[in-house]
């Protein structure tokens, strides 16, 4: 018997947890359009797993970075969350990521 | 040689998250009781977790498990959509009876509209629009 899945399966758990937490709080302070930037975090934490010896980290990595691609997919229903006042809306401006132009032009991702 | 493991963690936990989002809405607009279905997910989940502790390799029982575990919480998220329909946060399909039931309360705040499939403000614009729908509420589970 081994306790390494479950291990995972709860680190799984938690990190899509913390997911919530980081998609609420980049959208209130930056702004759903920063979307691309987790997505490129996710993909660089997934395609690292594919590098690192130890099966164990290249989980965790695999794991977090499943995470944060996801989370880029989320940032854009958040803002209409936040748009129809079920969230608490920032009413101020927020700062444009670079490349903002594309990234208007690409529009956001969501499941 | 590259090592996969990691990969196949990415695309369990992805496919768990999107179930999670998708198929619970799909599975809940669906059913006339979300016990039956949420009682599924729980003996599914508790198989796959039980299974991951026997599971021959690191690579099965993290699958097994990450699966397990988001559909264990799946089962609890079926409960948080049917409150999010109820709200009007969801959309009530009326083909479904429970879902008539919301729809046809007195003071029902449910609705077939689905309010987030629009655009959001523009975030680089001062103030931006706030628009209508909202219930007035903030630091909603949503």
């Amino acid at each position: 018997m081994s306790l390494a899945g479950i291990t995972l399966g709860l680190f799984s758990f938690g990190i899509i947890g913390f997911g919530f937490f980081w998609v609420i709080r980049t959208e209130y302070h930056l702004g759903y359009l920063w979307w691309p930037f987790p997505l490129l975090l996710g993909l660089a934490l997934i395609a690292g797993s594919l590098f690192v010896g130890d099966a164990g980290w290249s989980a965790l990595l695999g794991i977090a970075g499943a995470s944060f691609v996801w989370g880029a997919t989320e940032l854009k229903e958040q803002a209409v969350r936040a748009d129809l006042g079920w969230f608490r809306r920032n009413p101020g401006r927020k700062p444009a990521p670079p490349l903002v132009d594309l990234i208007k032009r690409v529009g956001a991702p969501h499941l | 040689m590259l090592q996969l493991t990691g990969l196949w963690m990415a695309i369990a936990t992805f496919l768990g998250i999107w179930w999670g989002h998708v198929g619970v809405r799909w599975l809940e607009a669906r059913s006339a009781d979300v016990r039956r279905p949420a009682l599924a997910l729980i003996s599914i989940g508790i198989g796959l977790n039980l299974y991951s502790l026997f599971a021959p390799s690191l690579t099965i029982a993290g699958v097994c498990s990450i699966i397990g575990i988001t559909l264990l919480w799946d089962a609890f998220e079926l409960y948080r959509q049917q409150r999010r329909v109820i709200k009007g946060h969801a959309p009530a399909n009326p083909a479904n009876p429970r879902h008539a039931a919301y729809l046809a309360a007195p003071d029902s705040h449910a609705t077939t509209a689905d309010l987030l499939k629009r655009e959001p403000s523009d975030p680089t614009g001062f103030g931006g629009t706030q628009m209508s729908g909202g219930i007035g509420h903030t630091a909603s589970s949503d």
